[in-house]
């Protein structure tokens, strides 16, 4: 067999047999009515995929998470410059940050469903607390590990202060934004549909609650499957991205023999 | 005072003038929504120490563990056979990729209508969602060793499974526990969402049905109890990091001094 068709081959027949195990289960009534077989939920995903509602979910979700990246890129890059450009700043917001970092979104949402209800509004203030915070340490890491000979040069050379920022301190610090930038957009579209689940906000993840409690099965595999597929394109465009925004970084250069 | 101690005083005073700064301003509060850290702190104490300690503490943090367990231990075998063995790989790696795109959370109504509301649900759901880190980071990680290190392993004739234990692991280790950690996060993620969906047992149940019935002070005890686990999960977790790699931060600082 050719070396380039096996694996293709061999992945086609692995995605095959998983389907094939998930009908079986699902005809043989292993879970009951709450594992549809494979055939009830791509028909249902087609009739899913032909109504306004889902498309003005899907269309709330993907606006609301690149709403709030977007916000917290910018508020996220600002803070950063501001506490890492000043010693005594980023000694005093240290500890603060280190202590909110490994805590997830999810742990406020009782506090935001109270503040703003089942909201856009809610889902918007998670999503951007949950990214902001990898994005400003990210960014105080980069500008701190400016290179401090560049930074002198630079100086010494008559550039003013705004001039070093955007010449010298912010080029270098972009890999690291680029890097917190990979990491907030899926954990975006995540805190989005858990907005959505279990606060009630707008988009996918109310969807998915919904069709639970109505023991509607069918949809409910259906819209996390498309969730599954527009994980990936924003895994792969936060990617691609990086890539384009950082084609002049050491990391993404190709290799010259 | 010189600049060292300065810094390292300002560190260590703002979290302290932070919660002084709450306590003060919220003390006469009488905005529903931001009740004096006075009162959170007593209904904490009230709540937490330990009317509800072994019913929901204990039950939360026994799953989290539960399921992390089986997560990593599924997520390093399965790793390594997908890394070592192309056919394996072939066959599931566009699978796994697919999975991973789900958002973790998403999972839990899943198992719910399979599983019910059970600890049984909780569990699947904590061990399947924080499957996908680890799994991806030990493929890559064992992916990424030195093709030098391989051979020259081979030219000495170690065995299988010397290769495993004695090369393989060590060099893939740094990798496989930055997945760990990311799995530590979505299986802390998904414990909370697999409490706040309808169960009645647990701290994420507790904090959201106190919200619900607008008894907001026990809902900040509740935020606060997570957000303090959360955290300290995280701190045991490098610790054992710390300890396990030793080697190779100790071997990373001298690269970086030399």
């Amino acid at each position: 067999m050719n070396q380039s068709t096996k694996p293709m081959l061999l992945s086609a027949a692995g995605v095959a047999a998983a389907l094939l195990v998930w009908q079986l289960m699902a005809v043989g009534k292993v879970a009951g009515e709450a594992l549809p077989p494979v055939t009830t939920v791509f028909a249902a995903l087609f009739t899913t995929l032909g109504t306004g509602a889902f498309w003005s979910s899907l269309g709330a979700t993907v606006g609301i998470s690149l709403l709030a990246l977007a916000l917290s890129a910018v508020a996220g890059v600002v803070l950063g410059i501001l506490i890492g450009s000043f010693d005594p700043v980023r000694y005093a917001t240290l500890a603060v940050l280190e202590f909110l970092k490994p805590v997830p979104p999810i742990v406020i949402l009782p506090l935001a469903v109270l503040v703003f209800g089942p909201t856009q509004e809610m889902s918007l203030f998670l999503v951007a607390f949950g990214c902001l915070l990898p994005i400003v340490m990210q960014t105080v890491d980069g500008v701190h590990g400016t290179d401090p000979v560049a930074r002198d040069t630079a100086r010494s050379y008559g550039l003013k202060s705004p001039e070093i920022l955007f010449r010298v301190v912010l080029p270098s610090a972009m890999p690291y934004i680029g890097t917190a930038m990979r990491v907030a957009a899926p954990a975006a579209l995540v805190i989005t549909v858990v907005a959505g689940l279990l606060g009630g906000g707008p988009g996918l993840g109310q969807s998915i609650y919904q069709a639970q409690s109505g023991g509607d099965y069918a949809s409910l595999y259906a819209l996390v499957i498309v969730l599954g597929v527009l994980g990936l394109i924003f895994q792969g465009a936060t990617r691609a991205a990086e890539r384009r925004a950082l084609h002049w970084h050491q990391s993404f250069r190709e290799v010259v023999h | 005072m010189n600049r060292t101690a300065r810094n390292s005083l300002i560190g260590a005073g703002t979290p302290v003038v932070l919660l002084a700064l709450w306590w003060v301003l919220s003390d006469q509060s009488t905005n529903a929504f931001f009740p004096p850290l006075r009162i959170i702190l007593e209904r904490f104490q009230q709540l937490w120490l330990f009317q509800h300690f072994q019913s929901d503490i204990l039950l939360s943090l026994a799953n989290l563990f539960t399921g992390f367990a089986i997560a990593a231990v599924l997520g390093i075998t399965i790793g390594f056979v997908t890394a070592l063995v192309p056919t394996v790989r072939w066959l599931i790696d566009p699978l796994i990729h697919f999975l991973r795109g789900i958002p973790p959370v998403a999972l839990v109504p899943i198992f719910i209508s399979l599983i019910g509301f059970g600890t049984e649900m909780r569990v699947t759901s904590i061990a399947l969602a924080a499957l996908f880190p680890v799994l991806i980071a030990t493929v890559d990680g064992i992916r990424s060793v030195d093709q030098d290190i391989l051979d020259v392993s081979r030219v000495y004739r170690l065995s299988r499974r010397e290769r495993i234990t004695n090369v393989i692991l060590p060099s893939a280790g740094p990798q496989i526990f930055s997945g760990l950690q990311v799995s530590l996060q979505v299986a802390f993620i998904v414990m909370i969402a697999s409490e706040m969906l309808g169960s009645s047992q647990g701290i994420g149940a507790m904090t959201l049905l106190a919200q619900q019935s607008f008894m907001i002070a026990d809902m900040w005890a509740g935020i606060l109890l997570l957000g303090v686990i959360g955290f300290a999960v995280n701190m045991i977790f490098n610790l054992v990091r710390r300890r396990v790699l030793a080697w190779y931060i100790g071997s990373r600082r001298l690269a970086k001094s030399a």
